[in-house]
């Protein structure tokens, strides 16, 4: 059977990548710099949020403006328990996502009554709530002046192990959102995505499994703000700001969202780029936004979505060929 | 089986279905037709929970299922499929037929295991009696207009239903292939030994197939009976010569 031969061997061709991504990311604090090694770290956690922002927008095709309330929470929830009790640390990092993904069945029970473009304002609104009670409520949250000199286990604090823990978390909850795409759930999802009058016909209770992936979605966006915790050691309110929930869309339509590894890509290459450019000049923001206007004009499936056309164009024309 | 009963519903004043009552039995194969604007598909949709009628009653299995929302419809044992094409344009045709599958099934909360896993010989089996299972690996929006007509139906399919509404399910067909498709779906029904009703606007193709015709003309139903009978009712072709002129 030809199909099934075309995709072993592309399903060959991925694992070979992934295990040399594995290996490249494992050895690369030996040869860099902690510089480097922290921008790195930065990457892969923004990679973490942008999967979890995606499984929403590109799978279950909820478009989401405010990811970064979550993340947030998630963040907040950590440095809160490690600054305000003696409670151990991998008890506070826990805590950062359950309460993440708690505020998101709150959150998500009113979001998912509504569609579009009014889905995307409400998830907006409710970023920008966390974000004003998180600036406002100087009692609790410090306020503007964020939370700073987050106790952190001494093992953590060198800058490779932090990068190794937070290395071995993001893998494992890559791999878990692997699977929740692959499952029958991710299937639906993406049946939802498709034509959610449709699915409804056939059975699935849209809004239940519209929450589900809302609460799923802030559930790993709470990973990556406590991950962001630990490896700043400071938090600030900023995180919750539709500027950093921005950010996360950008990576995931740069990298292509309908692609698992799209908001992976994205994030690597919107930091260096940051990186890089912003050591030049400072207007980043320019060409942030130069970048943008290309992606949605010429390059819809971003990068990641190009390269898999590409692979299958060849495939094709093999196929063909022969 | 299954039965209707006065079933109302009006738009701003504008009474779209009007004191509906019909029963069907099981097995049985019928049809509506009637002119464009008669309150046809507006009547599906009271069937299947995507409007809520006025007043009026909805029985299916000695059941009340009036105004339940689509997806509990489409649990109790009811499909259906659209006038408009209405599929999972960016899945395969394969993925089309299987997720129906996993969401009659309730497999669509298993969050572990593979999707491939499930129901490859069902869905496969779906697809062949449609003639679509050497295009599975196609993306469905890319189908040829007919092929993604069948695959509605096997959407539809993909729930076990026991009733199925098909809402025109030759639309935009050639009449070659529209003859060709309703004896597939009957052959269909048969062998499932489900029950059928569909909507079609060309009676031609309604008098071939259906046991029972029901005439729909601004919102009420008119007439009732064997094709036979239907073609010979004054009523009935005054109103499709009125259209014709």
């Amino acid at each position: 059977m030809r199909p099934s031969t075309g995709n072993t061997e592309k399903s060959n061709l991925l694992m070979i990548g992934l295990i040399l991504a594995l290996v490249v990311f494992l050895a690369l604090p030996a040869f860099i710099s902690e510089g480097w090694i922290s921008l790195v770290n930065e990457m892969l956690i923004l990679a973490l949020a942008a999967c979890g922002l995606n499984l929403m927008l590109g799978y279950a095709g909820m478009v989401s403006f405010g990811p970064a309330g979550f993340y947030a929470v998630g963040a907040y929830a950590t440095a809160l328990i490690l600054i305000n009790t003696k409670l151990p640390f991998a008890l506070a990092f826990a805590a950062g996502p359950l309460i993440a993904g708690l505020s998101a069945i709150i959150i998500g029970w009113f979001c998912v009554r509504l569609t579009q473009v009014y889905f995307a304002l409400l998830t907006l609104a409710f970023a920008q709530i966390i974000h004003t009670i998180i600036f406002e409520w100087y009692g609790f949250t410090k306020g503007d002046n964020g939370i700073v000199d987050i106790p952190i286990p001494q093992i953590l604090k060198s800058i490779t192990h932090y990068y190794y823990f937070s290395f071995i978390i993001i893998v494992l909850s890559l791999i878990l959102l692997w699977l929740i795409i692959k499952s029958p759930f991710g299937k639906t999802l993406q049946a939802m995505r498709e034509n959610a009058q449709r699915a409804e016909s056939i059975g699935i209770n849209v809004r239940l499994y519209q929450l589900s992936t809302f609460v799923l979605s802030g559930f790993f966006l709470g990973i990556a703000g406590s991950l962001f915790c630990g490896f700043n050691k400071n938090v600030f309110p900023n995180y919750a700001h539709w500027g950093k929930s921005t950010e996360m869309l950008v990576v995931c339509l740069l990298g292509g969202i309908y692609n698992f590894f799209g908001p992976i890509v994205g994030s690597i290459v919107y930091l260096f780029l940051d990186k890089v450019i912003t050591a030049h000049t400072q207007y980043w923001p320019l060409v942030l936004g130069l970048i943008i206007i290309i992606l949605l004009l010429f390059l819809r499936g971003g990068i990641a979505g190009f390269i898999a056309e590409r692979l299958t164009f060849r495939q094709r024309r093999g196929e063909s060929a022969e | 089986m299954f039965r209707v009963e006065k079933l109302v519903k009006t738009f701003g004043g504008l009474m779209a279905v009007t004191q509906v009552s019909f029963t069907l039995e099981k097995g049985e194969i019928s049809s509506i037709i009637g002119p464009n604007g008669a309150g046809k598909t507006t009547l599906f949709n009271l069937l299947t929970g995507h409007l809520k009628p006025d007043s009026g009653t909805v029985h299916f299995k000695d059941r009340d299922i009036t105004a339940l929302s689509p997806h509990r419809i489409c649990r109790s044992g009811i499909g259906r499929s659209f006038q408009k094409t209405n599929i999972f344009p960016r899945l395969t045709a394969f993925d089309n037929v299987q997720v129906a599958l996993m969401a009659w099934q309730k497999k669509t909360r298993n969050v572990i295991q593979r999707a491939d896993r499930f129901f490859q010989k069902e869905t496969q089996d779906i697809l062949d009696s449609l003639g679509l299972g050497d295009k599975k690996e196609k993306t469905a929006g890319l189908l040829a207009h007919g092929d993604q007509r069948l695959l509605e139906i096997g959407i539809t399919l993909g729930t076990f239903p026991e009733l199925i509404l098909l809402d025109e399910p030759t639309a935009g067909m050639s009449p070659e292939e529209s003859y060709k498709t309703m004896e597939l779906i009957q052959q269909i029904v048969r062998s499932r030994n489900l029950t059928l009703l569909f909507i079609e606007h060309d009676m031609n193709i309604v008098f071939g197939i259906s046991e029972k015709v029901r005439v729909m003309h601004f919102g009420a139903i008119i007439a009732e009976g064997t094709p036979e009978a239907i073609r010979a009712n004054d009523q009935v072709q005054k109103i499709y010569l009125a259209e014709e002129l």
